[in-house]
């Protein structure tokens, strides 16, 4: 009775906010039940005022929905970005010892030095992360770079209703001023676009729809004179959603070449399948080692595939982009 | 099918229903609350659903093979083979990559070629949690301390879903007297009940949540970019983590079995107030600890035999502790670290004997000392255990000797706040815990209402957006 009776007040309080998580999750059955059973809750809450009590609290601990991502509540968390960052301004949060962030534009910065740290910053989704955990670690071991994370599982560029990326890396940008922008995003990205008017991911104006939000997010990502590094999404365990992931990055890498200046695009098809461009979960090391790249989802990297990635873009980074790196 | 999720409300919303309503009538009410159980695990993934089925097969057979059994031999021969059978179905879902790839490399480093396999075997949640509970349960029976359960108790045992996923490990004779008999829905204590679980979700959505995105993460994402007291926050903060994370588990499911009318065992008992290692394991994971200690430490010979088989048991058991966390070498030395500090501390009690000499006294200075080391080598062990690799963990480690003397802004006064008063809580007696529980349940029924609700609000806005897994869940 206590329970049922908290739980109806609980729910009563926050049924608004569940039916926007419900609007926002994956469309299937799972939504339509969600909705049908939260709309005439919800509706109750609003007439009654009680869901004010939530967006009141909200607004006073500045958790409300205006914020960058809009991140929804109905996503599993994986490691985020750094917590304390600043809004706004040139970050020290994550500097590490010794260094500053003072404006570079008079210095060189394929250069960086221990004074003057190059800036990189890497988003993406949960392949992201799988990459950007190595790829900052790395970075940050050089001594001249400082590397902030910002990754969401989940998320990607054909649902900005349950994460507005092009808006959480627009404020990215202007916080961290950032130099080299690396970005791994579309492992969720294979699915309808919802309007109105909806685009089935099926339709033939899926592609040219994708290809224009992967260029505005590319513009926004070069729009500080950042130098950009794509890298594309390896090869999955399941053949249907390979053959998506392979579509996907034909569609960037076309992107990348079009911008002005391009951005760099890197595979990730052939580094982590075995042989190149197979799916594998194990791959052999320059030393003859096997070493296990892939987590037994079939999707996901372990933290030997994200370092094979890695340092994928560090080499890509010295040998071609010429920046000088420990 | 996580527990503070809104799938799972309403799941429990009707297994609640359920249970009470059928709970006059035993046959239906378990084949009510195995199919309950069988769709909690399936949400997971349907498949998983026939590996928990056969091991409650092998598990069934091989039981009522050890009872049928005349004779000691073909008594032990049943054992060994249902124990073999139900690690073997352990090991290959969960040890056979990690073993295969380190004897493929090692069988090519000395020149023998590829010698195994490699495959990649998806690890089915909860496996290891079901597979200790059917071997105590094999094994109690081949003692003689259980007799054979019915197939319908025996599959709502290993299966009964509030402790499915990450325990609590419920023996046999704690769990089935219960599922035999009819619950008393006026015996139930619902307000301990909503209390567990109102905290337990605290401690997991906001403490746990918290602490892993403003220090953990971070910090062992990118060791080399944090200063020393920010990596030390952050194997502290972990410690706060794990803590709170299955603490919070825990007391989430035995609140939601107390709802239906079951009792589990405590798991955890201020373990950041133990005075040694071997005290810590005595108040953390407990229904593990003895696990390990009936089934494996003194089956082994425990310390009832020389000092060098003594630290060998101890070795064996916290290094095999170790690895049923998980196949990776950070497991295995975050056991044999443990095994070693119980080890240099058998023999230095030992020493002690030996030289005739009486027991420390305990005066407050060497309590806290004590309490104070102890936590601090517990927290030596985390990092290896949350490190991604042993290669992490060092880098870690060596930011916490060498990275003095730079700023630490992720050292906030609500991080140490958060971090200190979680650990400082673990020292409010018991009893002190116990009254405000009682003083809860005496409130009248609209006052506990609108502090759940209030509670509720609390954890939904102090919370992060989105619940990440339970840590335990991997396991």
């Amino acid at each position: 009775m206590i329970c049922v009776s908290a739980f109806g007040v609980w729910l009563l309080l926050f049924a608004p906010m569940l039916q926007h998580n419900a609007q926002v999750s994956p469309v299937g059955t799972r939504r339509t039940v969600a909705l049908d059973i939260l709309g005439p809750i919800a509706a109750l809450s609003r007439g009654v005022q009680l869901s004010r009590i939530v967006s009141e609290t909200d607004a006073a601990t500045g958790r409300d929905k205006n914020q960058p991502g809009n991140g929804s509540t109905l996503t599993v968390l994986g490691a985020s970005k750094h917590p304390t960052k600043p809004r706004g301004g040139t970050s020290t949060s994550t500097l590490p010892p010794g260094a500053t962030t003072t404006s570079t534009t008079a210095v060189n910065i394929l250069h960086p030095t221990a004074a003057n740290h190059l800036r990189v910053l890497i988003v993406g989704d949960s392949l992201g992360l799988d990459l950007g955990g190595p790829l900052q670690n790395d970075l940050a071991n050089t001594g001249v770079v400082t590397a902030v994370l910002d990754g969401h599982e989940s998320t990607g560029l054909t649902r900005p209703d349950y994460f507005n990326w092009p808006a959480e890396l627009q404020s990215d940008i202007t916080a961290d001023q950032p130099q080299v922008v690396v970005i791994m995003i579309g492992a969720n990205d294979p699915q309808d676009f919802l309007g109105p008017p909806d685009v089935p991911y099926t339709s033939p104006q899926w592609n040219p729809m994708y290809a224009a939000r992967v260029a505005a997010f590319m513009q926004i990502a070069e729009k500080g004179g950042a130098k950009v590094i794509w890298v594309g999404m390896p090869p999955m365990q399941s053949g249907d959603l390979s053959a998506k992931m392979l579509d996907l990055n034909t569609i960037v890498q076309q992107q990348a070449a079009l911008q002005k200046p391009p951005v760099s695009f890197i595979s990730s098809w052939s580094l982590l399948g075995n042989p190149p461009g197979t799916y594998s979960a194990f791959i052999t090391n320059s030393s003859g080692q096997e070493v296990n790249v892939r987590t037994p989802d079939g999707t996901h990297l372990t933290p030997a595939g994200g370092e094979v990635l890695s340092q994928a873009v560090i080499n890509y980074m010295q040998n071609t982009l010429h920046f000088v790196l420990p | 099918m996580l527990f503070p999720t809104i799938d799972f409300a309403i799941f429990f919303a009707i297994a609640f229903t359920v249970n009470w309503l059928l709970n006059p009538y035993a046959g239906p009410w378990k084949l009510a609350m195995i199919a309950l159980s069988y769709f909690f695990y399936g949400w997971v993934g349907w498949n998983y659903c026939l590996l928990l089925l056969a091991t409650t097969l092998i598990t069934h057979f091989g039981a009522v093979a050890i009872h049928g059994s005349k004779t000691d031999r073909s008594r032990r021969w049943a054992m060994t083979i249902s124990v073999a059978a139900l690690l073997g179905l352990l090991g290959w879902f969960k040890y056979y990559g990690f073993a295969s790839v380190n004897i493929d490399n090692l069988t090519h480093a000395v020149g023998l070629g590829r010698a195994v396999p490699l495959l990649q075997v998806a690890l089915p949640i909860a496996i290891s949690f079901f597979t200790f509970m059917a071997v105590s349960y094999v094994v109690d029976i081949y003692r003689r301390e259980l007799e054979p359960a019915r197939p319908l108790d025996l599959a709502l045992y290993l299966s009964f879903f509030p402790h499915l996923l990450a325990g609590p490990i419920v023996r046999g004779n704690e769990l089935l007297p219960q599922l035999r008999k009819r619950r008393n829905p006026n015996e139930v204590d619902y307000s301990r009940a909503l209390w567990l679980i109102m905290t337990g979700l605290f401690k997991k959505v906001v403490i746990s949540s918290y602490v892993s995105t403003a220090i953990v993460t971070p910090v062992f994402t990118a060791p080399s970019q944090h200063s020393a007291p920010e990596a030390l926050f952050a194997a502290w903060g972990y410690a706060v983590q794990i803590y709170c994370d299955f603490s919070g588990y825990t007391d989430i499911a035995i609140g939601l079995a107390l709802l239906l009318g079951i009792r589990f065992p405590i798991n955890f008992d201020a373990p950041y107030t133990a005075r040694s290692l071997q005290d810590f394991w005595r108040r953390w994971h407990i229904t593990l600890s003895r696990w390990l200690r009936d089934y494996l430490y003194i089956p082994l010979g425990g310390s009832a035999g020389s000092d060098a088989k003594t630290m060998r048991n101890i070795m064996i058991t916290m290094v095999l502790g170790g690895l049923w966390h998980g196949a990776a070498w950070t497991f295995v030395f975050w056991g044999a670290l443990h095994g070693f500090g119980q080890v240099v501390a058998h023999l230095r009690r030992r020493r002690r004997v030996a030289q005739g000499l009486p027991p420390m006294a305990d005066g407050p200075v060497r309590v806290w000392s004590q309490r104070f080391w102890t936590f601090q080598f517990v927290c030596l062990g985390w990092i290896f255990f949350n490190a991604s690799g042993l290669s992490q963990a060092f880098a870690v480690l060596g930011r916490i000797f060498f990275g003095w003397g730079s700023p630490s802004p992720l050292v906030n006064p609500l991080l140490v706040v958060v971090v200190v008063g979680t650990i400082a809580l673990q020292y409010v007696p018991s009893l002190n815990v116990a009254k405000l529980q009682a003083t809860f349940s005496r409130q009248r029924v609209a006052v506990q209402i609108g502090v759940l609700a209030f509670v509720l609000l609390g954890i939904t806005t102090f919370g992060p957006p989105g619940v990440a897994p339970f840590i335990y869940y991997r396991f």
